[in-house]
């Protein structure tokens, strides 16, 4: 998909010419699917530098403080950053979507917004872009980057990255039983612990979506990627898996861990965050300057 | 001095009683009334109270309704559902109330597309619009209250956008709920009763929500300080009117007890005192509480031992005053108040017991003229004397009563007619025994007395025996009688014309009347020609159509004392007839006159009016010489008057009577006219008829002109004639006649007669 046939937004924040530019935030609007718009919020930044696409974490919106925060930072150190409310099937969603709620969407349906979002970013010129993706969101970034390799996009940076956490389950049985339901047509509404959510409401085929990237999936992601990789692991986050860091250090992939950090890099940890993630742009590619 | 009207002060208690009573009811009435008043003043509050109060609910119900559309429409779930509707029902029936949108259980939530068309059919029980009301499209918000099998439910539409910046409509959320229900379930209600809240609204009806106050139905709580203080208000007020009523009649004891009754006593003794009634006992027996009363019990009862001491003095004085006052002071009998006082008891006591019974009428002979004659204290004396006297013949028991002046009476049980007539005889042998002599008094005095008897068997007629003793006292008195006489045995004679009431009604209403006095004139001839010299005039009384003689009426006269009054209309009538010009001309007219009549005053100035006819008519009074000339002074001297006018004087029936030769002495007489006994004596060749010849004679020769009364027969005339009589007069030369008709007896103008 071109980003210019894609996109359909328009933009609402004038950026350009006025100094400093970063100081102007807007709020950009896509439609990313019929009758559904999604919006993100743009800072803008130094032009030589690369833009950094933000992600939140599973049913979060940039407004979560995390993402929140690190975006502030990044603005603050001049980078531009486009940070997007994923829909999740809602039209200009602005809340958090409960666990419960009927989640229409599928990691295809995000995969495919945030493929909007960095067709957006190359639309207003930043040629040098890297993915920074909080917790599930850092999932959603690698699963994009893994399946559409653009050379505009030049890093990645996952903060407490965690695969598909499905519980107890086991995986191989679970697949098979939504895939089992995908093909006898039944298009229902089930529940997965998936995640934090111990009751996550949505179709088979959106599970499903999400189910088949587990651990190892990840980590072959990772192995895979086609830029440079940063992942900033908290050693006191809890949402992981008690072996999902060793499994990562295992695998040789670039990682800082913060110490006594927990899953959401609060507290004083943000600025670890944000100091991992300056020093990790740093030596990005820097954008080249038309 | 006007009189106002008296209260017992049991009626003074009673009505005060009476006056508290009402005064307490209205009271009452006004309390309650009041009470009543605060009571509808309280509930129209309790009642706008709960009018405000759900009034207020359904504001916050409806306000928190919007809120939760508010939350609804701006919830990315909701806008999910219209955009992806494929699992709206699951949204519609558990994320809706999951959620955080504080949707209850009790209300619905709904979601329509832009068309207005509902998203999915909703439940049986939830019964929404398949469309929306085209209010609700166009108005965006709107809320209506409906009907619905009987239950009110509240619905409120809202529109859901897409957020901004477009705001575009993605569709319209609906929410539905029992309005009653989540009334009750949210709100607490102090005042309204949350069973009686009702809407008036059909089956099917709808409602705007402004409009919903107006059809609600509800009644107050009833508000429980209300209640207490109607309770506290009720139980004071009854409190009140049992502290009233008691106090009252506690005080209505008291002051039966301090002052009702101790002023009973006191009244009482006062009226006893009154009454002549004392009762020293009730005065004294105990003290009073009240210390003006008993002031006043004490001051009473020491009033009435003096008034004790007082009463027997008085009663001491009475018995004698009542002695005295029953005694007559002169002689020491019983007086005219005795004698009341006793007949009454007399008459009761003989009808309750009939007897014999007697009363007997004692009258002193003549007392006036020896009382005249011999002074007053000779008179007082005859009279003790005679007292004394009557006293020692009557019976032990009887008594003697002075009924006035010279008469006395007494009455008698227990006798017969023998035995009165017996005692009335001793009484009269007793009196005629007195020496008065000594006293200087020479006329033999006696006395009459007339008696009266009623037997057992007759003893109704008790109350007639006065009059008939009375009526048997003039018997008595008659010339001739023997001074004692019984009435119906002595009486027979006289006492129809006693006791007739046609003459004395006839000579009361003639001397009222004069003109019932007719004249009638009977001739006295001259002799020896025997023509009219004039004419006596005799009264008769027409009474009825009939005329009534004097021996009818002149016994009346004379026991009555009219004689004066009778003289004096007589005199009337003759002057009325001299002036009618009926009388002959010329002719004169003898007046009979008693003497008592010639001493009166008024019967001389008749006379001396009448003296206006001298001129034409010769005057002639004739004075009857059978009454007692008691006052002989007076009467001559008004003889001497009237002879001195010219009138002539008569000697009438000259021959009975008292001391007739003592008159012709003592009086200046001009005619002597002899009495028809002495005319008739002539008649007999006897020495009596010889008699009186000869004082014919000897009168004629002293220069007295006679008059013969009663010449009946020729025999009789020759006699007189010879004997010198100068007229005479009898039925055998003319009778009495009418005035009208003595024209027709005068053939000849008549002569004029002399006096010497």
């Amino acid at each position: 998909m071109s980003i210019p046939n894609a996109m359909r937004a328009y933009l609402i924040c004038l950026l350009i010419s006025v100094l400093p530019a970063w100081a102007h935030a807007a709020i950009v609007q896509l439609q990313v699917r019929p009758d559904i718009q999604a919006s993100a919020e743009y800072l803008p930044g130094q032009r030589n530098k690369p833009a950094v696409l933000l992600l939140h974490g599973i049913n979060q919106t940039r407004d979560f403080p995390t993402v929140a925060a690190l975006a502030r930072g990044l603005r603050d150190a001049g980078y531009p950053v486009l940070a997007p409310t994923l829909s999740l099937g809602i039209p200009n969603r602005t809340q958090s979507l409960a666990c419960e709620a009927v989640h229409r969407y599928s990691l295809d349906d995000d995969i495919a917004e945030l493929a909007h979002w960095v067709g957006w970013l190359k639309s207003q010129g930043h040629r040098s872009i890297v993915l920074v993706g909080h917790s599930f969101g850092s999932l959603q970034l690698l699963v994009y980057l893994d399946g559409h390799p653009d050379p505009a996009v030049k890093g990645f940076i996952g903060a407490s990255l965690v695969e598909t956490q499905i519980g107890n389950a086991s995986r191989p049985a679970l697949e098979a039983k939504l895939e089992n339901l995908i093909k006898h047509h039944q298009r229902t509404l089930i529940t997965q612990q998936m995640s934090y959510c111990k009751k996550y409401l949505s179709t088979p085929e959106a599970i499903l979506s999400y189910v088949r990237w587990g651990q190892s999936r990840t980590l072959q992601a990772l192995n895979r990627a086609p830029v440079s990789v940063q992942l900033i692991m908290g050693d006191a986050d809890g949402m992981l898996g008690r072996t999902w860091i060793a499994t990562l250090k295992n695998s040789k992939t670039p990682m800082v861990i913060v110490h006594n950090a927990n899953h959401f890099m609060d507290g004083e940890h943000e600025f670890d965050l944000l100091d991992h993630t300056l020093k990790f742009l740093e030596h990005a590619q820097p954008a080249p300057v038309r | 001095m006007k009189s106002t009207a008296s209260f017992t002060i049991n009626q003074i208690a009673l009505a005060f009683m009476i006056s508290m009573l009402i005064i307490v009811s209205l009271i009452g009435t006004f309390s309650i009334r009041q009470t009543s008043r605060v009571t509808q003043d309280l509930t129209r509050h309790s009642q706008e109270a709960a009018q405000s109060e759900l009034s207020a609910a359904f504001n916050r119900l409806l306000h928190q309704t919007e809120s939760q559309a508010n939350a609804l429409a701006q919830w990315d779930e909701t806008r999910q559902q219209l955009v992806l509707p494929e699992f709206y029902t699951y949204w519609r029936d558990h994320r809706v109330y999951e959620s955080s949108m504080q949707i209850s259980q009790s209300a619905h939530a709904g979601l329509y597309n832009q068309a207005g068309t509902l998203l999915a059919p909703s439940p049986a029980i939830h019964n929404f619009p398949a469309t929306l009301p085209s209010w609700a499209e166009q108005n965006q918000r709107s809320n209506w209250i409906a009907n619905q099998a009987g239950i009110i439910y509240l619905f409120h539409a809202f529109p859901v956008e897409s957020g901004e910046p477009q705001h575009a409509l993605l569709g319209h959320g609906l929410i539905r709920f029992d309005l009653l229900a989540e009334l009750l379930r949210q709100e607490s209600f102090h005042f309204t009763d949350v069973g009686s809240i009702k809407v008036d609204l059909k089956p099917g009806e709808k409602l705007a929500t402004q409009d919903l106050i107006s059809h609600m139905q509800f009644k107050a709580r009833p508000d429980p300080d209300q209640r207490q203080f109607q309770s506290i208000l009720s139980n004071t007020l009854l409190a009140l009117f049992i502290i009233l009523a008691t106090t009252s009649l506690l005080a209505f004891v008291v002051y039966n007890r301090l002052l009702q009754r101790p002023l009973k006593w006191l009244s009482d003794d006062i009226e006893a005192m009154q009454n002549g009634c004392f009762r020293q006992q009730s005065l004294h027996s105990q003290s009073l509480r009240v210390i003006e009363l008993e002031k006043i019990r004490r001051s009473l009862y020491d009033y009435q031992l003096q008034l004790n001491k007082l009463h027997g003095s008085l009663e001491s004085q009475n018995r004698e005053f009542h002695s005295q006052a029953r005694q007559d002071a002169l002689t020491g009998c019983h007086n005219r108040r005795a004698y009341e006082e006793d007949w009454e008891s007399f008459r009761s006591e003989i009808k309750s017991a009939p007897q014999g019974s007697a009363f007997l009428l004692f009258d002193c002979d003549r007392f006036k003229t020896i009382n005249d004659t011999y002074g007053h204290a000779k008179g007082d004396r005859v009279l003790t004397l005679t007292a004394d006297a009557l006293k020692m013949a009557l019976r032990a028991n009887d008594r003697l009563y002075r009924l006035g002046g010279d008469e006395f009476g007494t009455f008698m049980s227990h006798t017969s007619p023998a035995q009165a007539k017996q005692i009335a005889h001793r009484c009269q042998n007793l009196v005629d025994a007195i020496g008065f002599g000594d006293l200087g008094i020479l006329e033999p005095i006696s006395i009459s007395i007339g008696i009266a008897f009623c037997d057992a068997d007759e003893i109704a007629h008790v109350d007639d025996l006065p009059k008939q003793a009375d009526i048997a006292m003039y018997t008595a008195k008659q010339p001739g009688r023997s001074r004692v006489a019984l009435y119906g045995e002595d009486t027979k004679r006289d006492s129809p014309t006693l006791v007739a009431s046609r003459e004395t009604s006839a000579l009361f209403q003639a001397l009222v009347a004069p003109g019932m006095i007719e004249m009638h004139y009977q001739p006295i001839h001259a002799l020896p020609g025997r023509q009219v010299a004039y004419f006596e005039a005799l009264a008769r009384i027409r009474h009825n159509n009939e005329l009534l003689l004097p021996e009818q009426y002149l016994p009346v006269v004379s026991s009555r004392r009219l004689e004066v009054e009778f003289d004096q209309a007589v005199l009337h009538q003759v002057g009325m007839d001299l002036s009618s010009g009926l009388y002959p001309e010329g002719l004169g007219v003898s007046i009979n006159l008693s003497a008592q009549s010639i001493a009166h005053p008024d019967v001389m100035s008749h006379l001396m009016e009448l003296s206006s006819h001298l001129q034409s008519h010769p005057l002639i009074l004739e004075i009857t010489e059978t009454s007692l000339i008691t006052q002989m002074l007076e009467v001559r001297n008004h003889l001497d008057v009237l002879r001195s006018v010219h009138f002539k004087i008569a000697m009438d029936d000259f021959g009975t009577g008292y001391s007739p030769l003592q008159y012709l002495v003592d009086l200046p007489v001009d005619v002597v006219k002899l009495d028809i006994s002495l005319i008739q004596t002539l008649a007999q060749d006897n020495r009596a008829g010889q008699i009186v010849a000869h004082f014919a004679r000897m009168m004629s020769e002293v220069g007295y002109s006679l008059v013969a009364e009663g010449v009946e027969t020729e025999a009789v005339l020759h006699k007189v004639e010879n004997l010198g009589i100068t007229h005479v007069q009898g039925f055998l030369l003319g009778r009495p006649t009418p005035l009208a008709q003595l024209s027709a007896l005068l053939p000849a103008p008549p002569l004029a007669i002399s006096a010497g």
